[in-house]
């Protein structure tokens, strides 16, 4: 694989309990580039990063560059809310050392936490008592934590308050310019697609257009992808 | 004291801090009830191992990695609901042992007593019970991961070998307690002090340290009352501890229960 391709994904398919979940899905995530996957509800896009990240049998080639460092947001958190674990556990899953975290891996967390708005006093919380908004932050702080490579993040602001969503996006494009770090994300706002990513892939079960977000997200594409009310969100 | 109950003692606080550490993960996994019906597996191999005049922890090791074997492989089969034929096995394997024990051997097999046990034997049974403390410590994290968030704990490379590190942790500690506490206790004697420690720490590091002294400290302060009152060890341990955790009910935290 060239340099500046992280990912390239050829006739990628998943088939679930006999039903074809996704066909023939191809596209190739270059270095630092925010990539959006759009589609409806039950399109396959949380199908596709699970798939990408080898949670789910597939066919077709998956093909990551060796040196790759992937941080994943999933969408749905669904945390054991038995487990007595407080924040700060959570983010020591990633530590080097559970029981006595170094200085260094203290340090770094610090720096993540402000990027996310958030205040150190979070850590002493159970993980389970957070807000959706709260655990979201949490959640892609942590996959920043190891300084990744690409991130996967599957709708990142679903469970944000609403006058949070920019800020999310804003520092999310700041991590991608500063560090270099590839987004491919899933995203329902269009808006947001045409802001910020500079390749969109537009999927329902299979690939229906895929490109720069205005030569791909053309009126004939969105009709395909979402029906014909898809004109509403043509409105942005 | 006679010789069989300093023994005891040192099963009792070693075996006790193992079952301990275990204890928070078996819980957290949901697998409570698995856990307590997979000691009743050991009997077959004691009734074995006593036909061929073998030491019956012998027998009891060997089944008991056998039935983690089997629960990791039932797990791993999403079209069979595990918990039945887990439940189904495990009880015919009570069965089967009790019919297979002589009868002067069956109340010991189920409840334990104070073993009599050679040197050798004895310093291998704790110096086991310290290393399965000590892995159990060590894997935390790993085994926490997969318990808060199976998605990610796989994106972070862990792989279902832990689950079966796991199970065969706990079949061995399971399986260093038989002889003191008995095979339909055994069981409990992991769940229990998890159970106490969650309803009273904060956060999970404190939760495996509390259970692992809980473990030691409730299987010690047994055996000493089973001794002064000149009762079976398992029985004394396992209700000392049920009243320890009834004690602790007040100050379950909400939401964590």
């Amino acid at each position: 694989m060239t340099d500046d391709r992280v990912l390239r994904v050829e006739d990628l398919s998943v088939t679930l309990d006999e039903q074809p979940v996704l066909q023939n899905v191809s596209f190739t995530l270059k270095q630092g580039e925010a990539f959006a996957v759009i589609g409806p509800n039950g399109a396959g896009k949380t199908v596709l990063f699970r798939a990408l990240l080898g949670l789910l049998p597939c066919t077709g080639r998956v093909e990551w560059r060796r040196d790759v460092q992937i941080g994943y947001v999933p969408q749905r958190f669904a945390i054991e809310r038995s487990a007595p674990i407080s924040t700060m556990e959570f983010f020591l899953l990633q530590s080097p050392s559970f029981w006595r975290p170094s200085a260094a891996f203290t340090q770094r967390l610090d720096q993540e936490l402000s990027g996310m708005g958030l205040d150190r006093s979070i850590l002493r919380k159970p993980l389970g008592e957070l807000s959706g908004g709260q655990t979201q932050r949490v959640l892609i702080a942590s996959a920043l934590l190891e300084q990744p490579s690409v991130l996967l993040l599957d709708e990142p602001t679903a469970a944000v308050d609403a006058g949070f969503e920019e800020t999310v996006y804003a520092l999310l494009h700041r991590v991608q310019m500063e560090r270099g770090t590839a987004l491919l994300l899933i995203s329902h706002d269009l808006s947001v697609v045409y802001r910020y990513a500079q390749h969109v892939l537009c999927l329902n079960k299979s690939v229906v257009c895929q490109g720069t977000p205005v030569e791909a997200l053309n009126p004939q594409a969105l009709t395909a992808l979402y029906g014909e009310s898809s004109f509403y969100h043509h409105e942005h | 004291m006679h010789a069989a109950a300093h023994s005891s003692f040192w099963i009792a606080l070693l075996v006790g801090i193992a079952s301990g550490s275990i204890g928070p993960f078996i819980l957290l996994r949901r697998m409570a009830l698995v856990g307590d019906a997979l000691s009743h597996v050991a009997l077959p191999g004691i009734a074995l191992a006593i036909i061929y005049h073998l030491d019956p922890f012998y027998g009891v090791v060997v089944f008991l990695v056998g039935a983690a074997f089997l629960v990791f492989w039932l797990e791993g089969r999403s079209r069979v609901p595990p918990d039945a034929i887990v439940g189904l096995l495990f009880t015919a394997s009570l069965a089967i042992g009790i019919l297979m024990i002589p009868n002067e051997d069956v109340i010991e097999s189920l409840f334990g007593a104070f073993p009599v046990l050679g040197l050798p034997l004895l310093a291998g049974i704790l110096g086991a019970a310290v290393v399965l403390s000590a892995l159990c410590f060590w894997l935390a994290k790993r085994f926490l991961f997969l318990i808060v968030s199976p998605d990610l704990a796989k994106v972070h490379g862990l792989g279902r070998g832990y689950d079966l590190a796991l199970l065969l942790i706990f079949s061995c500690v399971v399986a260093l307690g038989i002889k003191l506490v008995g095979t339909l206790l055994m069981g409990a004697l992991t769940i229990i002090p998890a159970s106490i420690a969650k309803n009273l720490a904060q956060g999970m590091r404190r939760y495996v340290v509390l259970s692992a002294l809980l473990g030691g400290a409730i299987s010690v302060a047994g055996v000493w009352v089973a001794e002064s009152f000149r009762f079976l060890p398992g029985p004394a341990i396992v209700l000392l501890g049920v009243a320890v955790f009834a004690a602790s009910l007040p100050f379950a935290r909400r939401g964590m229960a």
